[in-house]
């Protein structure tokens, strides 16, 4: 089944209030062009999540999109801070549920798995762990191990409404590959009730069977595919493009504003007509081809 | 007396950290100091050592430093890209991390680390980097090593917020919440703590080369165990120094 249609198609999908679970991990593969257009249609009241939060998280916050933020911590890297999400904690203006990384995805595994609840050891005796008890009771709770007796933390089951997930090959169905690391993006789409698969090269399926070990996104989970290159910039795409530092920094520079942040946005998000228009402000193909990555390298 | 090796107090510390390293054991790594040390130990004493990024990523061999675990530039030549579950789970829950690397914002008398906010969590904050891995790897590794720099604003009694637990309030508050292992050392650029083995206090080890027990003691915010005699740390070697600013650091960008 051809599930191919447009980024502002997919998008439309998504009602406001909904919880979308993002692929994003720090300055890699986030959902930036999705996270642009999601502003552009003015969606909001998203509840998002993410194990390690990203540039698609502080976008979506940025730009006011965002009720509530399940993650367990991020940054930009060396680029600094995800100075939006951020602010809105500090601001209250959000609800921040933070985790750690594992914690985050053990609720997105009991998600996958049909799973009551499931037992961590991380969490306990922080801090984390208190806030959690205060700002999410129904997340955490504790349980006795009914083999030993030991007590042991518990924590809910995650299902996202919906899984949107930056790969580097899909075919039409939404059977898709990710190169490099996955982080927790396998278990989110287990997780989610349905995924948008956004891709940067879309393959027939004939190149899927041919190589069906690398496919980590089942076709059959993926409601729309979207095929848009560089719809992860400035971010990078592991063997496809590197992250654009120049433009990262630009953002990690207008962001620690919120004046900053709405010029950053009524430039490159509301003043162009989509990820097209978007990719020719930043200077069309003359600039992006200076980051295609070198296939030895990755990067 | 040989010829005096110079050499920088993030040189320094490198290689204490890299001391504390067994050949064969599992190390899970955040980025910069912890990287270097690693990478010393695996080119010194240590060739059998696995190196563990959380984000799934086992025993890379990087030629261009990244800013952060989601640069390409760190995971290349990997022996394994993978996912949080198997690296978190599978290997660090499962309970086969030998040693975790950890930094913060500051960290205290019984080795809690805060990477989460400053200020007061109730009122006014400033809200950092949060978790990661960092509460997961203090909760389930065998031992920590914390790495922080010495000065009094990170060196507290009591963190202002528990990110990664170390002995909490000490004695067996960390036993009591579940937790295995717990902080073994914390290396700063003035000297090399442990933790006493009942009441779980920080207690000093060694002096770095050059720095006085006033020094040490002047520059921390809470009062560390002091034993009657603190012998000096250990200096590093020409050719511990050469490794890192020619092989594993050439542009400078850790230590810079």
């Amino acid at each position: 089944m051809d599930k191919v249609v447009t980024l502002s198609e997919a998008v439309a999908s998504i009602p406001s209030g909904s919880h979308v679970a993002l692929s994003g991990f720090a300055i890699t593969r986030a959902t930036m062009a999705f996270a642009a257009e999601v502003l552009r249609q003015g969606i909001r009241n998203l509840t998002v999540s993410q194990c390690v939060g990203a540039m698609d998280a502080d976008l979506l916050v940025g730009g006011g999109a965002v009720s509530r933020i399940l993650y367990g911590g991020g940054s930009l890297d060396r680029f600094g801070r995800l100075a939006c999400v951020n602010r809105a904690i500090e601001e209250g203006s959000i609800v921040a549920e933070e985790y750690s990384s594992l914690s985050m995805v053990f609720r997105y595994v009991a998600g996958a798995l049909g799973l009551p609840f499931i037992t961590i050891r991380s969490l306990r005796g922080s801090d984390v762990l208190k806030h959690l008890e205060e700002k999410a009771p129904s997340a955490v709770a504790y349980v006795d191990d009914p083999f030993t007796g030991e007590k042991w933390l518990a924590l809910r089951p995650l299902n996202p409404d919906v899984a949107v997930v930056q790969v580097q090959v899909a075919d039409p169905e939404g059977n898709a590959w990710i190169y490099g690391p996955r982080w927790d993006n396998e278990e989110q789409v287990k997780a989610s009730k349905r995924t948008i698969v956004i891709t940067e090269q879309l393959v027939p399926t004939e190149v899927i069977r041919r190589d069906p070990e690398r496919t980590v996104i089942h076709g059959f989970r993926v409601s729309h595919v979207v095929h848009l290159p560089f719809s992860a910039h400035p971010t990078a795409v592991y063997r496809v493009y590197d992250y654009d530092a120049d433009h990262i920094r630009l953002y990690a520079e207008a962001a620690k504003t919120p004046e900053g942040m709405r010029a950053y946005l009524d430039k490159y998000v509301y003043g162009v007509k989509d990820h097209w228009e978007y990719l020719e402000l930043l200077g069309g193909v003359r600039h992006l081809t200076k980051l295609a990555a070198d296939p030895i390298l990755g990067y | 007396m040989g010829t005096e090796v110079e050499y920088t107090p993030f040189e320094l510390m490198a290689v204490a950290g890299a001391r504390e390293l067994k050949n064969g054991e599992i190390v899970a790594v955040g980025l910069g100091l912890p990287v270097v040390a690693t990478f010393l130990a695996k080119r010194t004493h240590a060739p059998d050592i696995t190196i563990m990024f959380e984000l799934g990523v086992i025993d890379p061999e990087p030629i261009h430093t990244g800013v952060g675990l989601a640069d390409p530039r760190v995971w290349y030549r990997s022996k394994v890209l993978s996912t949080f579950v198997d690296m978190l789970g599978g290997v660090l829950h499962g309970g086969r991390v030998d040693v975790g690397f950890l930094g913060g914002l500051e960290t205290d008398a019984y080795g809690n680390l805060n990477t989460t906010l400053l200020g007061d969590p109730k009122g006014k904050f400033r809200h950092f980097v949060g978790s990661g891995g960092a509460n997961d790897i203090a909760s389930s590794s065998k031992r920590t090593i914390i790495i922080i720099r010495h000065e009094e604003r990170k060196l507290k009694e009591a963190v202002s917020f528990i990110t990664s637990p170390g002995y909490i309030r000490g004695g067996q508050e960390r036993a009591q919440a579940g937790l295995p292992g717990g902080p073994s050392r914390v290396i700063t650029d003035k000297a090399i703590f442990g933790f006493d083995p009942e009441s779980k206090r920080m207690t000093l080890l060694s002096i770095h080369p050059g720095c006085t027990l006033e020094d040490v003691l002047g520059t921390m915010g809470f009062k560390p165990i002091v034993p009657e005699h603190v012998p000096f740390t250990e200096p590093p070697t020409a050719e511990q120094v050469r490794i890192i600013r020619e092989e594993i650091d050439p542009e400078g960008i850790y230590s810079g």
